[in-house]
């Protein structure tokens, strides 16, 4: 078990370190998704007071196939533009924090057992990977990641479920907020969204 | 020749009736002749849900242009869009093929992007998104359920 657990670490350093990534986007994805499969079921790391040190742990993996700034740009879309270098790295923090606080249940909750990748297409820098996956009860849920080259290594920086895309949602959502009131009330809004257990 | 004068009258009036219904017709019909006014640019689509040439494309709720063409491309739909020529779109628009209420006609909504690149005329739209399958979204609730 610590031998495993050691693996895994190392994978994760050797990772971090060196672009060992060099195959195609579902290739890469598919790298992360079982980086994360691993540490899910990593028994040494079940138990509820682990938690935190798990859910670290499958951050650091996200964070490497997650465009964070990408993904935020792209939601805030024509009022991206006008926002200071602190406001966008503000904005990107809480954004990364609330997808963290959305979908981690998620991540943790499925079973995960089964994972089927449907092929991928590339068009230039941008690629999409197609993936079903199952629900404990064999119900399957299509999702589209959408990636974005950048040097070696292939980025999310949207995807779809069931074909409601991520981006298109909050980009929606977001320019409500900001051209009813402001921007302003957009990161108030989510700070309170993001501190909530 | 006064006989004469009145047949042409009628002959015109008749003429300038056909032309009136031709017009109609075109209007009507959302045909374009000539082509019509603005740029073309596309999109693929894993599913068009039912959308049709003439339906609406729609940029906050304002129509910016028209579906001007359907077609099959490696087992996907190809749908070219006819834009107003002063609207521009961003590189990162997505666009998403919506109903109106729940079973009424479908059309295409475009998401302005925040790029300073915009999508020349012939080009494509990137991002899309297919329309939601309600009884397939129901038939999934329903079946996790169980």
């Amino acid at each position: 078990m610590i031998l495993i657990r050691l693996w895994i670490l190392i994978l994760l350093l050797f990772g971090m370190t060196t672009p060992l990534f060099s195959g195609e986007p579902q290739e890469q994805l598919q790298q992360t998704t079982d980086k994360v499969l691993a540490i899910l079921s990593d028994p040494n790391l079940k138990s509820p007071e682990k938690t935190k040190e798990r859910r670290e742990l499958i951050l650091r993996v996200v964070d490497e196939r997650f465009d964070w700034e990408e993904m935020a740009r792209r939601c805030l879309a024509r009022h991206w533009v006008q926002r200071t270098p602190e406001e966008k790295r503000e904005f990107i923090h809480l954004f990364k924090e609330l997808l963290q606080q959305v979908y981690m249940d998620k991540v943790e909750g499925y079973s995960w057992n089964k994972i089927q990748y449907e092929g991928e297409t590339i068009d230039g820098n941008y690629g999409t990977v197609k993936v079903k996956i199952f629900t404990p009860k064999e119900q399957p849920i299509h999702v589209e990641y959408r990636l974005l080259k950048k040097g070696p290594t292939w980025l999310v920086y949207d995807f779809s479920i069931e074909g409601v895309s991520l981006v298109n949602n909050y980009r929606t959502q977001f320019n409500e907020i900001i051209v009813k009131s402001s921007y302003r009330e957009l990161v108030k809004r989510l700070k309170t969204k993001v501190s909530q257990p | 020749m006064k006989r004469l004068n009145m047949e042409f009258g009628v002959g015109l009036f008749v003429i300038a009736g056909i032309l009136c219904l031709g017009y109609l017709s075109i209007k009507l019909g959302r045909m374009e002749i000539f082509g019509g006014r603005g740029y073309e640019i596309y999109a693929i689509f894993s599913n068009t849900g039912g959308i049709k040439t003439g339906s609406t494309v729609v940029l906050a709720g304002v129509e910016v242009g028209r579906v001007k063409s359907i077609s099959l491309e490696n087992y996907q739909a190809k749908i070219t869009l006819l834009l107003q020529p002063e609207v521009k779109i961003q590189e990162d628009a997505i666009a998403s093929i919506k109903t109106k209420g729940l079973v009424g006609e479908k059309y295409i909504e475009i998401t302005p992007g925040g790029s300073n690149e915009f999508i020349p005329p012939g080009g494509r739209i990137r991002e899309t998104q297919p329309p939601v399958d309600l009884e397939d979204l129901i038939s999934k609730i329903l079946f996790e359920k169980i």
